[in-house]
């Protein structure tokens, strides 16, 4: 897919809530995801659903009893397998990104 | 009314809301606050993406003209394709097994072609199926990566070559996709990769190096698996001695591997 438009990463304050991704290894969706911040050199915690004892429970408290992966939380928003179009969305509702390449 | 604000007061409610986690949850009053937490957290998401596609609601399939989003969405809900795997890779070391099937395009592709740059073969089991879909748009996203570092990548399955090229032009996926059509799987079976009570590969990840030899070989231990990105970069780095991308996590470690390390 072509990319037109490029969100430009803010470096947010120490105050700033960290982006969390809820995921497993082996989900494209969670490397889409993670791989998106990355490149965007956008500060994330990268948590397993899998290797993390207390993380499915959390998830689950968070969407309704439901875990799905990848779940997002950022800036308040909880996303549940966002598109990128909707992460970059959400990024930039939260202030993390300053505008567009 | 004033969009930031009313996002800096959403995020302060959800910062409480995420403040009582960790207590006694079973309770169906408890349920019942998840369940609503997670319903505003929809119509949030739903609102801000404007009137909502009305695919999506449910109306009778008739009542809409597919758009091209639609299609490529079609694998969300195609039915699940799952299985673990029946097969070990090729051994890492070996000479990877020659080929030439056409893409798309008519074009016949023949690994001995890649020789002189390392290439990345993704055999998959079929086109316009879940998981599938996302793997080979994974490996689009990342193909300014893959040029970094010199490698090429392909993707086989067992479909017709009329049925990756509508499926490359959904997805936006611009590498080659190849034709193990007909003999069905002939070269999937070189690879030890053919299901023959499915009737396509498995989804088998290999890196090959300018010379011919394999690299980096994995099966997945289910379908519906997806092999790590990281660890496909990993082996890239280690064949052309290019540093691999840097991720982004706060910490160097996954949290929940620190988690389990005691660290």
């Amino acid at each position: 897919m072509t990319v037109s438009a490029i969100p430009i990463p803010h470096r947010a304050g120490p105050a700033a809530a960290p982006v969390v991704v809820y995921g497993t290894r082996w989900c494209a969706a969670s490397q889409m995801v993670r791989r998106h911040l990355d490149r965007l050199g956008m500060p994330y915690r990268y948590v397993d659903l899998e290797l993390d004892p207390g993380a499915a429970r959390r998830v689950a408290w968070l969407s309704g009893g439901y875990v799905s992966h990848p779940t997002v939380s950022v800036g308040g928003a909880v996303l549940v397998e966002p598109s990128i179009a909707e992460l970059d969305r959400a990024l930039m509702r939260a202030g993390r990104v300053t505008g567009w390449w | 009314m004033n969009g930031h604000d009313r996002t800096d007061r959403l995020a302060e409610l959800e910062d409480g809301f995420q403040a009582l986690a960790g207590q006694s949850q079973d309770s169906p009053e408890w349920q019942a606050v998840s369940i609503l937490h997670a319903m505003v957290q929809e119509l949030w998401r739903s609102g801000e993406a404007g009137v909502a596609d009305p695919a999506e609601r449910g109306w009778p399939a008739s009542a809409i003209r597919p758009t091209l989003s639609d299609i490529a969405n079609l694998y969300k809900r195609a039915p699940s394709m799952s299985g673990s795997r029946q097969h070990e890779p090729l051994r890492v070391g070996s000479i990877a097994p020659d080929f030439t099937l056409p893409d798309a395009n008519g074009r016949e592709v023949s690994l001995r072609d890649f020789r002189g740059a390392p290439v990345v073969v993704a055999f998959y089991p079929l086109d316009w199926s879940p998981t599938c879909s996302d793997q080979l748009s994974l490996y689009q996203a990342e193909l300014d990566e893959f040029q970094r570092v010199g490698a090429s990548v392909v993707g086989i399955s067992v479909d017709s070559v009329y049925s990756h090229g509508a499926w490359a032009a959904v997805r936006g996926i611009a590498f080659p996709l190849l034709s193990d059509f007909e003999p069905k799987g002939a070269v999937a079976r070189r690879y030890n990769a053919y299901r023959p009570g499915d009737g396509f590969s498995e989804r088998a990840l290999y890196v090959i190096d300018a010379d011919g030899v394999i690299r980096y070989a994995h099966v997945a231990p289910q379908l519906d698996h997806i092999p790590d990105i990281y660890e496909l970069f990993a082996s890239l780095a280690e064949l052309t001695g290019k540093p691999q991308p840097e991720p982004s996590s706060l910490h160097p470690v996954d949290e929940g591997v620190a988690a389990t390390a005691g660290g």
